[in-house]
């Protein structure tokens, strides 16, 4: 292979004008009023059947279709496809090796594509925190306060929609594109723009559900039950428009993980010794791919109900508000293992390490995860046991739900033999591990009395049911998230983050985190229902617990942050290529990882976890594999 | 790099028997906690003895927890032990022992949690089975109590409820009382979106959709009074879909309902008709038409 | 460890070729997993269709006067079959090196899909219903406007591929001149070399969608007009 030259880089000007976020938004602002004023034009020129209809949605609808285009336009995502539909063939690769210009435009380098993932979805995540903070404010006092009503369950749908739509993708989009590849021997995952797209669509969805404020909001939750769904203003599409771009960028996440795991493993890596992190990141991403079109598809009826004024939706119609019901949780089901699953994997790749020992049982881990993952499929009317869908399935319901915490222990009695006898360093990222396994043990078992009918009678609808979610993703997916960036973001970024700051972040983390919701399980049982700016006066005091918590939790979360700017951007102690003694083979690698990962594809002779058990093993060249560096 | 780690000896020195001591200490632990929890919490758990569904609920509640403490018992100590015993020496990073498997373990745990699961989910179902636990059904329930019961239908509506007794000429009022000791049969539905009926202390929760009858039902004790609360999102107004409702003697009820009666006799002739004069015991005529919808 | 798996401060110029199969691998796994999502994008309007005919809430699931007319639905139908058949026979072709034979099935099958998506938009104005018209009216509605999308967007990878083979007709084998792909000579390394080895691959991926999707047309012909 010829070797050339790396271009001149150009000057900075010349590089603002291309393709890159900068021209990205600009056109898609031009791209919202192109769309809002065709809408117009057409409803003008009397199309049919939308012009007559007093009340449609149309035009916000091609707005943001009109917006969304225009900011991928002005990314650069269309040259490819332009490219294609006039003959040319693809180029394999937009790299840019250099600059820091390549993290605000397309980038098809995975690990580029790491990085902004992290910090894409870490904005995200940090503007649901604030919308928390606001909620905990607002219920301080059990009467209204501080926000009028429609303005509290905005912030309360924001902050769940933008939780729930983002940090599904919290743990692949940022350690899954930048690891797997890796983990595999791959030098790039199987669709490197489709990878830059779905960074790039989950952005742009992150902005327009932040602006539904100024669209007025929407009062459903993050749930969108039709038929309120269907009379609620403009804000409404903002939800919907953003679900459905989560959607489609999950079903491409997903997919493309799939491809690359399945097509894309180096020699030797059999199933069997693929790296349990890379188990999970499948089973997730089989959910990710058949669940998110479910959702896709409620949406674009919701949407269809709200512009051309069909009515799946609307008993009155002929639809009914059933039809939303299941279908909504049909995908949102499998969504919550979606959150759930990552972690799982995260604590079985990183108890190993640090407590130098094998993974036990390897193969129950595995079904563990796979068990979840198509279990998920059977349970989803366990969120309607009242609702009078399908009264007599409920025992079925409670029974296939209840059935989920047998893979569910595999999990946990796997992660719980690695200690075993191991000689456990309590470093950062691996109490985040250990106290997975406390936070994920309350909200499993508050899930299983969920899952009870009789005891959902009481707790459905309430905080009961809110303290059991915010266990399981807050202190089950957000816990493991934490122990992944303290884990892996030396090796993305080449510096060290501070060790001590991380201990005073995890400390009081997983103190106030519990100080926070433990007590919302009381207030729950109590019957303090969820989405409502007003509780019974005896609840104030534990509101008041709560919400203080909440408060020095934020505070926690900010000593994270401080961390993570000071270390990286002002410290910049360079980390050592394998800070833990892990055996894992992207710890074998420089750190940052080169942008071509290996010089040679590696080839497996074991997994990563043969601790105790001889030194690392080398990874060779294939014989007869063309020689990489001349 | 950090220190190469050296491999730990073949077989390990200490040859004290760890697991041993985990599953006595749990055995022990769990044998004092279970029945603490069963007696001292099991009753603190909601929604208390507001009804016969209730104290089903309650009783359900109490051996969940009953169940589960020893999970968690068993965790509590394995981590206890486990974080105190196996934690390496300042600074070294030693090799433990590559144990990779044990079926044994694996069975065992698989045979239990598949049994207290299963145990769970049947008992579960036989509890639901029993009256219904005070959840909505639907239209068609499977758990129906024996003998005559009062029927109420509760209308939701953005925001508040409207109850309408079929046994008293259809008779419509935003206030609920019930008298004591009796089977209630409660259908739920709703005019507009989706709310969701909860009389907490009566253990009743049923789910308001539009056209639909959501069947629930419960038996009441003495005489009290219960919230009522609208438990699913249902836009702007849901925080104060709530208001008080009461069970009081039959002698008590009836005095209430001729009261009711005669406030709102002058607009009965535009109620629906009662069952009694011919029309339906429920009204479901509330669907707007569609000729009335907007659009 | 005797040799460093990589080394830092290289180029990417290092990077060794891929194997040439593995593209072909990539879009036949991806075409599976679309079929895979596709299906479970359309099991929600089969099942809206049989959840709201059962429910027939308010008598309105499907008032008089409000039925799909077959004709124009089996027109369409038979369009979007047509083109799938085509392609792969199109395969089959270019499987027996009869590469002119492939690219003539091509254009065909692209132009019968557009006719078949001509026909659909032609079908919903004659409709003698509108979407507002009760349960079966919304789910004919929607399905059909979104099967006419994945058609769509179906058809535009059909054009790729077709376009591709058309512009390098000339070119049995040869590879174009350096950074004629991404139009960068620094980058030639990373064009593919063969784009007629894409066009095969991408063939095997499309034909086995393409066929997926027209079975979904096909089903929703059966559900949505006779039954
Ligand atoms: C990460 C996300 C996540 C996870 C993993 C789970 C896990 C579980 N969830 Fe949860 N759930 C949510 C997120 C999640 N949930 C959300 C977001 C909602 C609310 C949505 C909304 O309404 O807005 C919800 C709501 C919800 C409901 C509906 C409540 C209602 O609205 O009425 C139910 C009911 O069954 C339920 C049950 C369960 C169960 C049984 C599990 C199980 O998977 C848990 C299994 C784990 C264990 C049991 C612990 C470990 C196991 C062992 C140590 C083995 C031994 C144990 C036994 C033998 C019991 N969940
Ligand atoms: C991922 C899911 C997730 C997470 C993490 C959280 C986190 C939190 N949630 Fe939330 N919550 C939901 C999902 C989540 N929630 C959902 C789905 C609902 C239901 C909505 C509905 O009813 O429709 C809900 C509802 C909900 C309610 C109920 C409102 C009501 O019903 O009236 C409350 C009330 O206290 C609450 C509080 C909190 C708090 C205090 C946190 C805290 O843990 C937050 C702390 C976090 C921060 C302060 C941000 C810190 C971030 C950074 C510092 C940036 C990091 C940067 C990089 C990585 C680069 N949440
Ligand atoms: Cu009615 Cu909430
Ligand atoms: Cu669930």
């Amino acid at each position: 292979m010829t070797a050339v030259a790396a271009p001149p880089p150009r000057p900075l000007w010349r590089r603002l004008l291309g393709f890159n976020l900068l021209t990205a938004v600009l056109l898609g602002v031009g791209g919202w009023y192109v769309g809002w004023f065709g809408a117009h034009a057409i409803s003008a020129a009397s199309i049919g059947y939308f012009a007559d209809t007093d009340y449609n949605e149309l035009s916000v609808y091609l707005a943001y279709i009109g917006g969304v285009v225009g900011f991928l336009v002005g990314l650069g995502f269309l040259n490819y496809p332009l490219a294609r539909m006039r003959g040319y063939p693809p180029s394999l690769r937009e790299k840019e090796t250099h600059g820091w210009t390549r993290y605000f435009s397309l980038c098809t380098d995975h690990k580029v594509v790491g990085i902004q993932y992290l910090w894409g979805i870490g904005l995200f995540f940090f503007i649901g925190g604030l919308n928390a903070m606001l909620i905990r404010t607002e219920l301080l006092r059990p009467n209204h306060q501080v926000f009028p009503a429609g303005t509290y369950l905005t912030i309360v749908g924001m902050h769940g929609t933008m939780m729930m739509g983002m940090m599904t993708s919290g743990i692949l989009g940022p350690f899954a594109n930048y690891l797997v590849p890796i983990m595999i021997g791959a030098r790039r995952m199987a669709f490197p723009r489709i990878e830059a797209l779905t960074f790039w669509l989950l952005m742009a969805a992150g902005a327009i559900l932040t602006t539904t404020i100024f669209f007025g909001g929407f009062p459903t939750g993050w749930t969108g039950y039709a038929p309120l769904s269907n009379e609620a203003n403009p804000g409404m599409d903002n939800y919907i428009i953003f679900f459905a771009l989560v959607g489609i960028s999950m079903t491409l996440l997903g997919l493309n993980m799939i491809a690359t795991i399945l097509t894309m493993r180096a020699p030797g890596l059999s199933w069997t010794r693929l790296p349990i992190f890379v188990w999970g990141v499948l089973s997730t991403a089989v959910l990710m791919v058949l669940a998110a079109p479910v959702l896709i598809a409620a949406l674009g009826m919701e949407t269809l109900d709200r512009t051309a004024q069909t009515t799946f939706f609307v008993a009155a119609g002929g639809g009914s508000s059933y039809l939303y019901q299941n279908l909504f949780w049909v995908f949102g089901h499998p969504e919550v293992y979606i959150l759930a699953l990552p972690g799982f994997a995260i604590v079985l790749e990183l108890l190993p390490v640090f407590s130098r020992k094998p993974l036990w049982g390897y193969r129950l881990a595995v079904g563990g995860l796979l068990g979840v993952s198509l279990l998920s499929w059977f349970v989803w009317q366990h969120h309607l046991f009242v609702s009078g869908i399908n009264g007599d399935l409920r025992p079925f319901y409670m029974l296939s739900t209840e059935l989920i915490s047998i893979p569910t222990g595999f999990t946990f009695l796997c992660g719980m033999m690695t200690i075993w006898r191991g000689n456990i360093r309590f470093t950062v990222p691996m109490l985040f591990c250990l106290a997975w396994f406390f936070n994920f043990l309350i909200g499993g078992l508050s899930g299983v009395f969920l899952s009870d009918v009789p005891s959902d009678v009481t707790t459905h609808g309430s905080f009961f049911s809110m303290a059991h979610f915010h266990y399981t993703i807050m202190g089950g997916l957000v816990f493991t998230f934490f122990a992944a960036i303290y884990y892996w973001v030396p090796k993305m970024t080449g510096w060290e983050l501070n060790e001590r700051l991380g201990k005073v972040h995890f400390w009081t983390m997983f103190v106030f985190f519990n100080s926070t919701f433990f007590p919302l399980f009381i207030a729950g049982f109590e019957g303090q229902p969820r989405r409502v700016v007003t509780y019974s006066a005896h609840l104030q005091f534990l509101n008041d617990w709560v919400s203080v918590s909440a408060f020095l939790l934020g505070i926690s979360m900010l000593v994270f942050l401080f961390n993570l700017v000071w270390s990286l951007a002002f410290v910049k102690k360079p980390a050592e290529a394998n800070p833990w003694s892990s055996r894992s083979i992207e710890f074998q690698l420089p750190s940052p990882v080169p942008v071509h990962n290996f010089d040679r594809i590696p080839v497996f002779s074991s997994d990563p976890y043969g601790y105790g058990e001889g030194p690392v093993p080398t990874w060779v060249a294939p014989a007869g594999a063309p020689a990489g560096r001349e | 790099m950090a220190a190469e780690p050296t491999a730990a000896p073949a077989t390990p020195s200490d040859s004290t028997n760890h697991g041993l001591r985990v599953v006595v200490a749990w055995i022990v632990l769990s044998a004092i906690a279970t029945p603490l929890v069963a007696v001292f919490v099991g009753h603190l758990v909601p929604p208390g003895n507001g009804s016969t569904q209730g104290t089903e609920q309650v009783f359900d509640n109490t051996w969940m927890l009953s169940v589960v403490t020893p999970v968690i018992c068993l965790l509590a100590v394995f981590f206890v032990y486990g974080l105190r015993s196996f934690h390496a020496a300042d600074g070294a990073i030693l090799d433990g022992p590559p144990l990779r498997n044990d079926s044994r373990i694996q069975i065992l745990w698989i045979v239990g949690t598949s049994v207290t699961v299963l145990f769970l989910a049947g008992f579960g179902t036989y509890e639901l089975l029993q009256n219904g636990a005070g959840g909505g059904q639907g239209p068609d329930p499977i758990a129906v109590p024996a003998g005559s019961k009062l029927q109420v239908q509760v209308i939701g509506q953005q925001w508040q409820f409207t109850y309408r007794y079929p046994a008293l000429h259809g008779l419509e009022s935003n206030q609920l009382v019930l008298p004591e000791n009796t089977d209630v049969e409660l259908h739920v539905t709703s005019l507009d979106v989706i709310h969701s009926f909860w009389a907490y202390e009566l253990g009743v929760k049923a789910d308001a959709n539009p056209g639909v009858d959501n069947i629930a039902f419960v038996k009441t004790k003495g005489p009290e009074t219960f919230h009522v609360r609208c438990a699913e999102l249902c836009g702007l107004w849901h925080g104060y879909m709530y208001n008080n409702g009461r069970v009081v003697s039959p002698s008590q009820f009836r005095s209430w309902a001729t009261q009711q009666e005669k406030l709102y006799a002058s607009i009965a002739p535009f109620m629906n008709k009662s069952a009694a004069d011919g029309g339906a015991p429920y009204a479901r005529t509330y669907l707007p038409l569609p000729s009335e919808r907007a659009g | 460890m005797a040799e460093p798996l990589a080394h830092a401060g290289t180029g990417y110029e290092v990077v060794e070729q891929e194997p040439p199969e593995l593209l072909g691998r990539n879009l036949i796994s991806a075409s599976h997993l679309l079929a895979g999502a596709t299906a479970f994008f359309f099991v929600a309007f089969v099942f809206a269709y049989f959840y709201l005919r059962s429910l027939d809430n308010g008598g309105l699931w499907k008032p008089s006067g409000v039925d799909a007319s077959i004709g124009w639905g089996t027109a369409v139908v038979a369009c979007y079959v047509v083109s799938a058949a085509l392609v792969r026979l199109g395969l089959a072709d270019h499987r027996a090196l009869r590469r002119s034979q492939w690219r003539q099935k091509g254009g065909i099958a692209l132009l019968a899909g557009v006719a078949g998506l001509v026909l659909q938009v032609i079908a919903w104005t004659h409709e003698s219903f509108g979407p507002a018209d009760g349960g079966f009216a919304s789910v004919y509605f929607g399905w059909t406007a979104f099967l006419f999308l994945f058609v769509f967007l179906t058809l535009v990878w059909l054009e790729m591929t077709v376009a591709t083979s058309v512009r390098y007709r000339a070119l049995e084998t040869d590879a174009p001149p350096p950074g004629h792909a991404s139009g960068d000579p620094y980058r030639a390394a990373h064009d593919i070399r063969d784009p007629l080895s894409l066009v095969r691959a991408e063939l095997v991926g499309l034909s086995f969608y393409w066929t997926f999707l027209a079975g979904i047309a096909v089903v929703s012909w059966i559900v949505l007009y006779l039954i």
